[in-house]
């Protein structure tokens, strides 16, 4: 026997895939909640949360967060009410149920974050309590109009008999298609969990029934699955999208009216667009993605010196072009490489976006404002790192517009306006890999006379000088002026975030009365490595803690200087090892070198050690690269400038690449 | 309608820049030097989020340096995809010269570096138009083009982690 | 060698599942992410154990177990079921279906190996 298992070494797996049921829970409650408006049970989504909020349970329990299993399980029950029930769930049972996902997602984040997962809160564990004690009991009649078998009708739920016999109420049909699985059809990309994907795709699938069948050549397993669909798509489509042939589907209600059927190829063809973006899904954590890119770095570095050995027998009267033509081509597919796993990375801004109508929604609720919420998100992916850090920022202009812009249904009547105010999130990708993400508004505007006297200045001209206004930490907290001026707290918050987090941009632009947008944008990937900061001649560096072996104090009195070595190059002893010892200031040409006792940072090169010797170790941090892109700051070794707060470049020096190119370095440098 | 230009003032000349490849006119206090970048580089500032190169023109005319002051400036200045800033003793003033501007005379075009592309009076001042290609451009004293990693192609480095 | 299947649409529940397994010796594992495939797997191949989730969509392992002995040749298969509190009603009904053992949620590594070393010596038919 091997060693025991350890189930808590799952936890980060956890997280993972309990953010994505929350999700499901949490789309899925907010479709039964507009549904329950139009006075629709949605049952089905109903059950859909039940399982999200079910999987959670199980996997808290195995890995021991007692909390989440506590909330999950009496969320579990009233939806199992519910479905059993066939009831429709009240607004305020919805309301108690997302109050309870929330709750779970901030335990989920506490486990993630490492720190003590809180007890369920009391207030919501007796809410939901109560609920669970007082289903509503009004059972409605179901219609059960289907032409079915009755060997199959007997297996379906109420909701699903509705489902079936109300499709052609919105419009579409209901049929029923059987997939036969053999091994040959599996090879040809038909297994059941695919074909269930596709007829997702282009419909709803109500349900899908095993059925033994004889086995035959056409079935092999003696198996057949009877896939009930309701669906505005055509048979044909239907057909391709289970494998079988057309007049193999059955429609399972009367004909509403002949469908076009020109519409039939073009819907064939996104069909098989389509399909590959549905094939097989990984999850990787991020940390494997930068192990890649280190890995492609240490590649990078060693292209470099091949090249440099191209130089060198060009010097001596060799004829490299073959090799100079393979070298391009090598740094061309370099790039491309990185260019690949960057990809890797990037999540739809969807993904973001999809998050913003649950607010919009709890913001309804606090402000009693009436507030329609309009997402165009388009296409454009995004870094993940670029996404966390957008987030937050998407979150706070969506606030401030419900909260302070939009104005109360009464005062919006007075003016004229439709008492439902508007907000609208919109996602561009622009050119230069750059996203543009605007909240905009048709609230009261921001009031420049008010903003301006409350701020003691002139009145801004322009946006710009507006924004700057409102930036200011000292006037954006104050609450009178965001309730008068219409424009909340924490502008500058945002502003830092886009610019020195991300290396974006805010832009504002209002008009008193008619509304207010405002617009970041930031680039679509960002680089953010774990770094050492450290003095070296009076300036401030950063190195990435990845490239770092150790740090050591030497005293470059007793490091023995090599004798016919022309800059100050020495050598100390390390654990048995000769370490190689170079003034940063010297390699850098900074100035004259100091001498002393100093902090060593030593670097490895293809396995051999290289000691940089710096004035003092300043720190830790995380911090965001941003690449020197102009052709006059690119220079070997300085791979990026980070802002450590001060507003000014800190510059990101990477030691292994400078090992490597030292010796020219100096060259240039003398 | 003729072209709105931003004046630059460095030691006792005039220089101008079309409006439209200025994207805007900062304070300067300081940049982080680069090291191994040429001599002219001042260096690197943030500019709304970016690293921007900054040429301190004095340097690139091969004039004296002085301490900055209150009115030294960082012209940002937007050619394609790039931003570079300029670092002049002074710049606030937008002219509209009435004129057309004209191609310097040689003696001026030689004494100039090569910097000067056109020259244009309005109000009994002389003002010379730059050429920001050259000025910002790539051709560099500091030798190091083979230490750069990628050959041909954008020029820019895998980060190390 | 046993091959078992291991059907649950949870990815961490089945990773869990096959990680506490792994201690013992000679067993191969497919896994099968939905109630539906289990049954395909199942009717185009043999196995020898399943270890089965219940809270699954369209078709849960209640139904898996039912259509499972309908089947002559499925008939002797063993199957673990897994349950979570709250399940109780669920799993009584797996077992009169034909279900032989149930795991709830949480478990040890310990508990899942001795039920399914139990059950693949128990002298079912399984080569």
């Amino acid at each position: 026997m091997s060693d025991p298992v350890d189930l808590r070494e799952f936890v980060s797996a956890f997280v993972t895939e309990a953010a994505e049921h929350l999700e499901v829970a949490n789309s899925k409650l907010l479709l039964i909640e507009s549904a329950a408006r139009g006075g629709q049970p949605m049952l089905r989504h109903v059950r859909d949360v039940f399982r999200a909020l079910h999987t959670i349970k199980g996997l808290a329990a195995m890995v021991g967060v007692e909390s989440i299993v506590t909330i999950s399980h009496r969320m579990e029950a009233i939806l199992r009410t519910a479905d059993q029930a066939s009831t429709a769930l009240s607004l305020d049972t919805i309301d108690a149920l997302l109050e309870g996902t929330r709750a779970i997602e901030v335990r989920v984040k506490q486990l993630a974050d490492g720190l003590p997962v809180g007890e369920p809160p009391a207030s919501l564990v007796l809410r939901l309590d109560t609920l669970d004690a007082e289903p509503e009991a009004a059972t409605r009649a179901i219609t059960r109009a289907t032409r079915l078998d009755p060997a199959i009708a007997q297996k379906l739920s109420a909701a699903e008999h509705e489902h079936l016999a109300t499709a052609s109420a919105a419009g579409q049909r209901a049929y029923r298609a059987d997939f036969f699985p053999s091994p040959a059809r599996a090879e040809q990309g038909f297994s059941i969990n695919r074909v269930r994907e596709r007829v997702s795709a282009i419909g709803e699938l109500v349900k899908v029934l095993p059925l033994s069948v004889p086995a035959t050549e056409h079935a092999p397993g003696g198996l057949a699955f009877v896939i009930l669909v309701v669906t505005s798509a055509l048979p044909a489509q239907l057909a391709a999208a289970v494998g079988i042939d057309a007049d193999a589907v059955i429609a399972l209600d009367a004909e509403v009216k002949p469908e076009v059927a020109a519409e039939s190829d073009a819907v064939e063809d996104e069909l098989i667009v389509n399909e590959p973006a549905r094939r097989g899904i990984v999850r990787v954590d991020v940390s494997r993605l930068d192990e890649a890119m280190d890995r492609l770095s240490s590649l990078v570095v060693s292209r470099f010196r091949l090249s440099r050995e191209a130089v060198r027998l060009a010097e001596r009267g060799v004829d490299v072009r073959t090799l100079q033509t393979l070298l391009a081509e090598h740094s061309r597919q370099l790039r491309d490489l990185r260019a690949a796993i960057l990809k890797v990375r990037m999540v739809p801004i969807a993904e973001v976006l999809d998050r913003v109508p649950m607010i919009v929604r709890s913001l309804r609720r606090s402000t009693g404002k009436s507030v329609r919420l309009e997402i165009d998100g388009g296409h454009t992916e995004l870094d993940k790192a670029v996404a966390e850090r957008l987030f937050p920022a998407i979150v706070h202009l969506v606030r401030n517009a419900v909260d302070h812009a939009i104005e109360t249904p009464d005062e919006r009547a007075r003016r004229g306006k439709p008492e439902e105010g508007l907000v609208r999130v919109t996602c561009t990708e622009h050119s230069n890999a750059r996203l543009v993400l605007s909240v905009s508004d048709d609230g009261r505007g921001i009031d420049r006379e008010t903003v301006a006297r409350r701020a003691e200045v002139e009145v801004p001209a322009t946006d710009a000088e507006l924004l700057d206004l409102l930036c200011r930490p000292g006037l954006s907290t104050r609450d009178e002026v965001s309730t008068v001026s219409g424009r909340g707290m924490g502008l500058d918050i945002i502003r830092r975030v886009a610019v020195e987090q991300l290396g974006g941009e805010l832009a504002v632009s209002s008009v008193w009365r008619v509304g207010t947008t405002f617009t970041m944008t930031v680039p679509l990937t960002v680089s953010i490595v774990d770094a050492f900061t450290f003095e070296c001649a009076g300036q401030r560096f950063v190195v990435p803690v990845a490239i770092v072996d150790e740090i050591v104090e030497v005293d470059e009195g007793v490091a023995t200087r090599l004798a016919g070595s022309k800059g100050n190059v020495r050598v100390f002893f390390r654990r048995g090892e000769s370490i190689p010892l170079l003034p940063l200031e010297e390699v850098l040409g900074l100035g004259v070198e100091r001498v002393g006792a100093r902090k060593a940072i030593v670097v490895r090169r293809a396995g051999e050690p290289i000691a940089f010797a710096v004035d003092r170790m300043l720190g830790q941090q995380e911090v965001v690269v941003r690449p020197l892109e102009d052709p006059l700051v690119q220079v070997p070794g300085i791979t990026g400038a980070t802002d450590l707060g001060d507003g000014q470049p800190t510059l990101v020096v990477d030691l292994v690449a400078l090992g490597g190119v030292v010796r020219m370095v100096r060259g240039a440098a003398a | 309608m003729s072209t709105l230009y931003v004046v630059l003032e460095v030691a006792d000349a005039a220089y101008i820049l079309p409006a439209s490849e200025v994207r805007e006119l900062e304070t300067f206090a300081g940049a982080t030097p680069v090291p191994a970048a040429a001599a002219f580089v001042a260096g690197v500032v943030h500019i709304r989020g970016r690293v921007v190169p900054v040429v301190d023109l004095r340097r690139r005319f091969g004039l004296p340096a002085v301490e900055r002051t209150l009115e030294t400036r960082v012209v940002v200045t937007e050619v394609g995809d790039r931003l570079v800033g300029l670092v002049a003793d002074r710049a606030r003033e937008l002219v509209r010269p009435a004129a057309e501007i004209t191609p310097p005379p040689r003696v001026i075009a030689e004494q100039t570096l090569g910097f000067v592309k056109g020259i244009v009076e309005l109000d009994k001042r002389i003002y010379l138009l730059l050429d920001l290609d050259r000025i910002i451009g790539e051709e560099q004293d500091h030798g190091e083009r083979d230490l750069h990693l990628d050959d041909g192609g954008p020029r820019r480095r895998a980060l190390p982690r | 060698m046993a091959d078992v299947l291991v059907v649950d649409d949870s990815n961490v529940m089945r990773d869990m599942i096959v990680a506490c397994l792994r201690s013992l010796p000679n067993l191969a594992f497919t896994h099968a992410t939905t109630g539906l495939e289990a049954i395909e797997r199942l009717s185009l191949k043999k196995f020898d154990l399943v270890v089965l989730d219940l809270n699954m969509p369209d078709v849960g392992g209640i139904e898996v177990v039912e259509f499972v002995r309908a089947q002559d040749q499925l008939r002797a298969l063993p199957i673990v079921i897994v349950t979570t509190r709250g399940d109780e009603s669920s799993r009584t009904r797996a077992l009169d279906a034909g279900a032989d053992r149930f795991m709830t949620k949480p478990f040890t590594p310990d508990a899942i190996v001795a039920e399914v070393q139990a059950l693949l010596a128990s002298g079912r038919p399984t080569t």
